[in-house]
């Protein structure tokens, strides 16, 4: 029998008979905070809850629903939706319908039943995700939507909380958040396991630990098991009760007026002393761990009766009728009027739109542009202070490092907003200078040292974003972003898209990467793989071969950031950073004069750069690779008269097909140096796009080996070389030396 | 029979729909509820005002003393509040209680949340209040043609008008009511008067200024409700037996709510601030998906901003004025007890109280 069923004809039953021994309250209304219309509101809340868990599994029998991931036992979280605030922003469990369909008993107009059923349903008309997942959230309500099939979404939780106090020290005005607001984030007790959770835990105490303003309620709904492993009993209350500068609350799920007591005690201690709570919620999985999951084949059937004796609702319900607000028969009166609304309200929901085509799929895959208030336009005199004595520098050519810090630093003085993150990018001012001095220029809250973990770093950006600032946090090495991947992958890249562009996290990811470094080597200082960036949909990802590039593609990704609220990554090949010559020593023509903001034009996604106008043959390259080719360039026409034409990308995701194959036109040889690894690099996606665009054009390319990169001399032994694109070249086009 | 029960949300009409057809509506359907209605003249005569059912009555309608705030509120209410009790219950279950306007009072009294006895006082007294302080107007715009298809441009444009006026005289023009597609204005009678003759025109007779009307659902109210919270006393708003759904669209449920948050609601909030009729309806038909809507009477101007709220929230079967009317030839979806066929739909057969 389905357990939906089960459980639903033990409460009619029980209520019937009168036995509720063992559901009572340790509580009264009174001591827990409530009275008898805000109880009976919770109960309707719980209730209708459970009975959309049981239609959706109805619904998908007939193909009309395509979730059956239920709440069911976990109903007491509209306890917690009644303590907390509307304007607290709540990052939830997919086990939080409950919670949902409360807060919006908070704010008139709303349609929880209607909008969930939508959700079910995969239609087109689903508010939140517009029928592209169902997911708990609600622009309105403030919760933006969360898949969280792990605690993914923790980092940006703590993110967001972290960004409470931070746009009070920035006094930033009209941010979406309030000043006193808490952050609420929902997860399971298998899913706070997840390094994410891990993470993002010990990110907001270690900022708490200093003093910092940290308000966050970690919610932990534990129901004992994660699809079909055990939690070890007691390991969460043994895991978090006694961390430092962790509050830890409990409460029992079952018993709403509990819940009420210790959510309203956790949002009033987080909101006071600004600091992280952990809140233990005691709670039931009643329907298994989804419609298709099976529990007998892992637990014992004595165990799932048990559980299934373990009803909220009856635990409400029993409270309701011992306090006299209801007697049993107005409560599986309520109970039954509750089903009959939510059958009918289905019906007519299955019928609404479904997404009919794939642009209706991709709308959403980048968010909708907005109004940006205009930049800060900084006082001449202002500016010069700032910048203090590097302004005497700026008739002079520089390096990139030098040139990207100086372009951080007028983009930060427009844009108050602007807020870097990252190891080691205040006081020292990055590892190769590029940040250095901003921390002195703009205060530790604008450069902000981070712990060392990658994941609170990314959730710290897309939370700055939730509450109206724009994040340019810096991955210190490109090898460091694999732990760190889905951050950018599951949570900020599928924002705009499973909320049907409500909510977007704008940021500029800088990270500098790839190889040739000298007297640095080693894998993970030199990761030539970009490969985890090129496919996800929606993110920009630029990367600079020369410090002149790097100050236009930087304001142009900060301008996608703020107009476009787009995610946008940002590589710096850091063997190019400090890189002054091009041919010859003291040569000084990869140093370039810096652009101040208003003198340059702009480098708009999309366009290439395109060196030199020979037709001898293309190279298409970026980042070091086009450095290199421009040497290659030189000894081609000198020594094998050679007249080629070089190409930079700059945009390598989304790849400037159009750009690329005008730029390559007028020749009838293209060849393609490629600095990573020839599996998974761009050199694939620009192979496919010659042959499938240009198949008139002979194509050839030079990639790196699928290697790591060795240490010391050896370290560019697996990469292109200047030589070997001349030899490439040389041997493409049959010339000879001169 | 109550498997075979059709379920309905009832929708109560507000100011403005007892008018020259309506004379007689109380001697016409309501002679059975001789207790009701001698409540409802019992105050008025203790009050030294006419009877509602003298009013009725009369052999000619005076759109003046009709339409007068002391007279057309509680007149209205009582052909209402009879036609609801008018409802068959073996055909229909109503789920659900809305109101426009001064409908509110009544879906207060249907749902259960105020007793007959007390609904009227309130509903008379509100109608005194409103009378009393006259102050500014109410006008209607369009938002939709003809045929009841949205007018692209058309809000817009109203609404940059009224930000102009209000730009020249802070807080003067307001939403009064958001009535499907109508938009219901209200403010001072110079700002009105500006907004019609500067708003755009059509379709009919819009834009036009209601008589005897103030500015209601707008700040200009704030004097009637003070006086409204200091003379109705709190304890009169209970739990409702059936779920009601305001004008912002917040749903009050039976044991669910709280009678001094919707005492502040009926006699603060919604007097001085916009009436959201559009948003109730979305919220009713979303959140009880009923099978059909009965607008009680009397009148059936409502019917009109019924349809228009359906054509908006799409799925009902008809998209413009025409197919509403094809589609109410067959199979209505909205029953107007103020039209004599739909009436008969709705009503026990007998009429019996």
């Amino acid at each position: 029998m389905d357990p939906a069923e089960i459980i639903q004809e033990n409460f009619v039953s029980r209520l019937k008979a009168g036995d509720l021994s063992g559901y009572a309250s340790a509580l009264t209304l009174e001591e827990a905070g409530l009275t008898g219309p805000q109880l009976v509101q919770l109960f309707h809340s719980q209730i209708l809850s459970r009975r959309l868990d049981q239609i959706s599994r109805t619904l998908q029998k007939r193909g009309e629903s395509f979730y059956t991931i239920a709440s069911a036992g976990h109903e007491g979280n509209a306890a917690i939706a009644e303590a907390f605030r509307l304007e607290d922003m709540a990052f939830l469990h997919y086990r939080d319908a409950a919670f949902q369909i409360h807060r919006a008993k908070r704010l008139p107009g709303q349609t929880p039943t209607w909008d969930l059923l939508l959700g079910f349903a995969a239609s087109a008309e689903d508010p939140i995700a517009g029928g592209r997942h169902k997911v708990i959230g609600s622009r309105a309500l403030n919760i933006p939507p969360q898949t969280s099939t792990i605690a993914s979404h923790l980092p940006k939780a703590m993110g967001a909380a972290f960004g409470v106090g931070l746009a009070r020290r920035l006094a930033l005005v009209d941010t979406p958040l309030a000043d006193d607001s808490v952050v609420l984030c929902s997860f399971g007790d298998a899913s706070a396991n997840h390094s994410t959770a891990q993470g993002a835990i010990n990110a907001a105490l270690w900022a708490a630990h200093q003093k910092l303003p940290m308000p966050i309620v970690f919610v932990c709904e534990d129901n004992g098991i994660g699809i079909s492993v055990r939690t070890p009993r007691g390991w969460i209350e043994a895991g978090f009760a006694n961390r430092p500068g962790l509050r830890y609350f409990k409460c029992n799920g079952m018993d709403v007026l509990d819940t009420y007591r210790a959510a309203t005690e956790a949002q009033a201690y987080a909101r006071a002393q600004q600091a992280p709570v952990f809140l233990h919620m005691a709670c039931a999985r009643l329907y298994g761990h989804a419609g298709s999951d099976v529990e007998a084949a892992y637990i014992s059937k004595a165990q799932i009766e048990r559980t299934q004796t373990k009803d909220p609702l009856l635990h409400t319900a029993a409270i309701l009728i011992d306090a006299g607000i209801m007697t049993a028969d107005e409560v599986l009166r309520l109970h039954d009027e509750v089903a009959r609304t939510v059958t009918r309200v289905a019906e007519r929901a299955i019928t609404r739109p479904k997404l009919e085509t794939t642009e209706d799929v991709m709308r959403s895959l980048t968010p909708a542009p907005r109004a940006v208030p205009l930049a800060n336009e900084p006082a001449p005199e202002e500016r010069a202070r700032l910048f203090g004595s590097d302004a005497a520098q700026m008739k002079k050519p520089q390096h990139m490092a030098r040139l990207l810090n100086w372009a951080l630093t007028d983009l930060m003085l427009e844009h108050r907003n602007i807020v870097l993150a990252g190891e080691d990018i205040g006081a020292k001012g990055g590892v190769y200078g590029v940040t250095q001095k901003l921390r002195q220029r703009f205060g530790p809250n604008r450069a902000i040292d981070t712990l060392l973990d990658e994941q609170s770093i990314l959730g710290l950006a897309i939370g700055l974003a939730h509450n109206g600032m724009l994040a340019i946090p810096e991955i210190q090495f490109l090898a460091y972003i694999h732990n760190a991947e889905d951050q950018l992958r599951g949570e900020a890249a599928t924002l705009s898209f499973f909320s049907n562009r409500q909510y977007a996290n704008p940021m500029v990811v800088r990270i500098p990467g790839l190889g040739y470094q000298k007297g640095f080597g080693g894998h993970f200082h030199n990761d030539n793989s970009l490969a985890v960036f090129r496919d996800i949909p929606g993110v920009v990802m630029a990367c600079p071969s020369n410090g002149r590039d790097a100050v236009g593609l930087l304001r142009e990704c900060v301008r996608l950031a703020l107009e476009e609220q787009r995610v946008v990554v940002f590589i710096e090949p850091i063997a190019l950073y400090m890189t002054r010559d091009l041919h010859t020593e003291k040569d000084g023509l990869w140093t370039f004069p810096y652009d101040s903001p208003g003198t340059a034009q702009p480098t708009p996604l999309g366009t290439v750069h395109c060196h030199g106008e020979g037709e001898d043959l293309a190279i298409v390259s970026y980042g070091n690779g086009f450095y290199l080719s421009r040497q290659a360039e030189k000894i081609l026409k000198d020594e094998h008269g050679l007249d080629i034409r070089v190409i930079d990308m700059r945009w390598l995701a989304p790849l400037p097909g159009d750009a690329i194959l005008e730029a390559v036109s007028p020749c009838k040889q293209a060849l393609i140096v490629d600095e990573c690894r020839i599996t998974g690099s761009q050199s694939e996606a620009l192979m496919a796009l010659f042959a499938e665009r240009a198949p008139e054009i002979r194509t050839e390319r030079l990639a790196a080996e699928d290697c790591f990169i060795p240490l010391g001399r050896a370290a560019t032994l697996p990469l292109p070389s200047r030589d070997g694109i001349v030899a490439k070249a040389v041997g493409m086009t049959g010339a000879k030396d001169q | 029979m109550t498997a075979v029960r059709k379920t309905a949300l009832v929708v109560c009409p507000g100011r403005g729909s007892y008018n020259k057809p309506e004379l007689g509506y109380l001697g016409r359907f309501h002679r059975d509820k001789a207790v009701f209605l001698e409540q409802v003249d019992g105050l008025r005569k203790s009050l030294g005002q006419p009877a509602v059912t003298d009013l009725d009555s009369r052999v000619r309608y005076s759109h003046a003393d009709f339409s007068r705030g002391d007279n057309a509120s509680l007149l209205i209410f009582a052909c209402s509040y009879a036609d609801f009790l008018s409802i068959d219950t073996d055909r229909y279950e109503v789920v659900a209680v809305t109101g426009n306007s001064m409908g509110w009072y009544t879906a207060l009294a249907c749902g259960g949340a105020l007793a007959p006895r007390h609904a009227i006082d309130v509903v008379n007294s509100m109608g005194n209040l409103t009378h009393k302080h006259l102050i500014g107007a109410q006008t209607l715009f369009s938002l939709v043609d003809e045929d009841w298809r949205p007018i692209p441009g058309r809000r817009a444009e109203l609404m940059t008008i009224m930000d102009e006026i209000n730009g020249q005289d802070p807080d003067t023009l307001f939403i009064s009511i958001e009535l499907g597609g109508v938009l219901v204005l209200a403010g001072s009678d110079q700002a009105v008067d500006a907004l019609i003759a500067r708003g755009p025109k059509g379709p009919g007779a819009l834009p036009m200024k209601l008589q005897n009307h103030a500015a209601f659902h707008s700040p200009f109210m704030r004097q009637t409700s003070q006086e409204a919270k200091a003379s109705l006393p709190p304890d009169w708003l209970q739990n409702p037996a059936i779920p009601m759904i305001d004008g912002r669209g917040k749903i009050w449920r039976p044991y669910a709510t709280d009678a001094g948050s919707l005492w502040d609601y009926t006699f603060g909030t919604q007097v001085v601030e916009t009436y959201d009729f559009t948003t109730a309806m979305r919220v009713a038909m979303r959140e009880f998906a009923p099978d059909c809507v009965i607008t009680l009477g009397p009148g059936d101007a409502l019917g009109g901003a019924v349809a228009q709220c359906l054509i908006a929230l799409d799925g009902y079967g008809f998209d413009s004025k025409a197919g509403f009317i094809e589609l109410q030839k067959d199979a209505p979806v909205v029953l107007s007890m103020g039209r004599a066929a739909q009436r008969e739909m709705t009503v026990k057969k007998d009429n019996s109280p």
